[in-house]
């Protein structure tokens, strides 16, 4: 029979080298989590991109016709024109798009909103982890990560003897961390 | 040594990572890979249903929920053709938009039928939204919709359904396999 010590000490060991495995997509989950959790939340408009928007008024074009010189003089005012990809007219507006946002103007009014984006590099690519985007054989890895996950939580609780363990204090706080996301199961 | 090469490392493996997640080349082209056009899409894709086919177009949107659709136009908005991300593309990037795109996929029908407009509006209702389900139209906003947007579409649907005679509507898009920017 496996002695007790023993137990806890492989229970400790294996607590460490799973910890220190992961540690890159644990941060990675949770950076990109948060950003992703505000991003559900509308607190902004794309989880890799921040944006910003600026209202202007730009002159009508000639005859109601939207056509390649029209567009390059709109971008001239707002000194784009470097910028330029395509443009796509529709019923009464155009959206010009640029390499680093777009301009979408109200052929009738001349109201037009000029968006500017900048790419939130690293969390980017930590977004494209979370959703998943890979597949394959990220699938995989993930699933193991996330099996590593739930040794780690298990041997966890084992790591510490006395009162501050699992027969001690560490029960009170670990039933909190249950009670907490039931509570809002419950209420909300 | 480690502990200047490491950071190294990881920095190199997250811009490799940010290289490959999007323009694939083109992979395992059929001899009878139909060339078709977003402006001729609607009068083609009955005929064409679960084939392989060829499309051009500029990106008008991405989705931003993980980048798994995105909407081609051609000159005009008006008509738009949706492509989704098949299994050997990781995402639509935000960057397409505005770039001419070709597309190499598979054509999908999608059947609205009663059913299926019951279950939509029973998911819009619901407080904590699926944005999965629905039909995405590709509009400036669309995704921004709010509940009544959404309800007034499922209701426009149901007219249009009753109006057409028929038991479903069919709604094409194209799930995408590779895809490639042209100059």
């Amino acid at each position: 029979m496996i002695r007790r010590k023993t137990l806890r000490r492989w229970n400790n060991a294996l607590h460490r080298d799973i910890g220190y495995l992961c540690v890159g997509m644990t941060l990675i989950y949770a950076i990109s989590g948060i950003v992703l959790n505000h991003f559900k939340a509308g607190d902004f408009q794309h989880p890799d991109y921040s944006k910003s928007f600026t209202n202007l008024t730009v002159p009508l074009p000639k005859n109601g016709n939207v056509d390649q010189q029209y567009v390059f003089s709109v971008l001239d005012r707002v000194d784009s024109r470097g910028n330029y990809k395509s443009h796509v007219p529709g019923e009464g507006y155009v959206q010009i798009f640029l390499k680093n946002g777009s301009l979408y103007i109200d052929t009738r009014s001349g109201e037009a909103q000029l968006e500017k984006k900048t790419t939130r590099y690293i969390i980017k690519e930590f977004n494209l982890l979370h959703y998943n985007n890979l597949k394959k054989f990220y699938t995989w890895f993930s699933d193991i990560y996330a099996a590593g996950l739930i040794i780690l939580a298990i041997t966890g609780l084992f790591v510490i003897r006395g009162k501050n363990g699992i027969i001690g204090r560490g029960a009170w706080l670990t039933a909190i961390g249950i009670l907490l996301p039931a509570l809002f199961l419950i209420l909300m | 040594m480690t502990n200047k090469v490491l950071p190294f490392i990881i920095l190199m493996m997250i811009i490799l990572a940010s290289c490959n997640n999007g323009t694939k080349e083109e992979v395992a082209v059929k001899a009878d890979t139909t060339l078709i056009t977003v402006l001729n899409f609607e009068k083609q894709a009955d005929s064409l249903i679960d084939k392989p086919v060829f499309i051009e177009g500029t990106v008008l949107h991405t989705c931003k929920h993980g980048g798994k659709r995105m909407f081609l136009v051609d000159g005009t908005d008006s008509i738009r053709v949706e492509i989704t991300a098949g299994p050997t593309i990781a995402k639509f990037d935000e960057s397409l938009i505005g770039s001419r795109v070709r597309v190499l996929g598979t054509l999908k029908e999608e059947r609205i039928d009663t059913k299926y407009l019951n279950e939509w509006e029973a998911e819009v209702k619901k407080p904590e939204e699926n944005h999965q389900v629905g039909i995405h139209s590709g509009a400036k906003g669309h995704e921004d919709q709010g509940m009544q947007e959404k309800l007034d579409q499922i209701k426009a649907l149901r007219e249009e359904l009753k109006n057409s005679g028929k038991d479903h509507l069919s709604f094409f898009s194209v799930e995408g396999i590779s895809f490639t920017i042209l100059k």
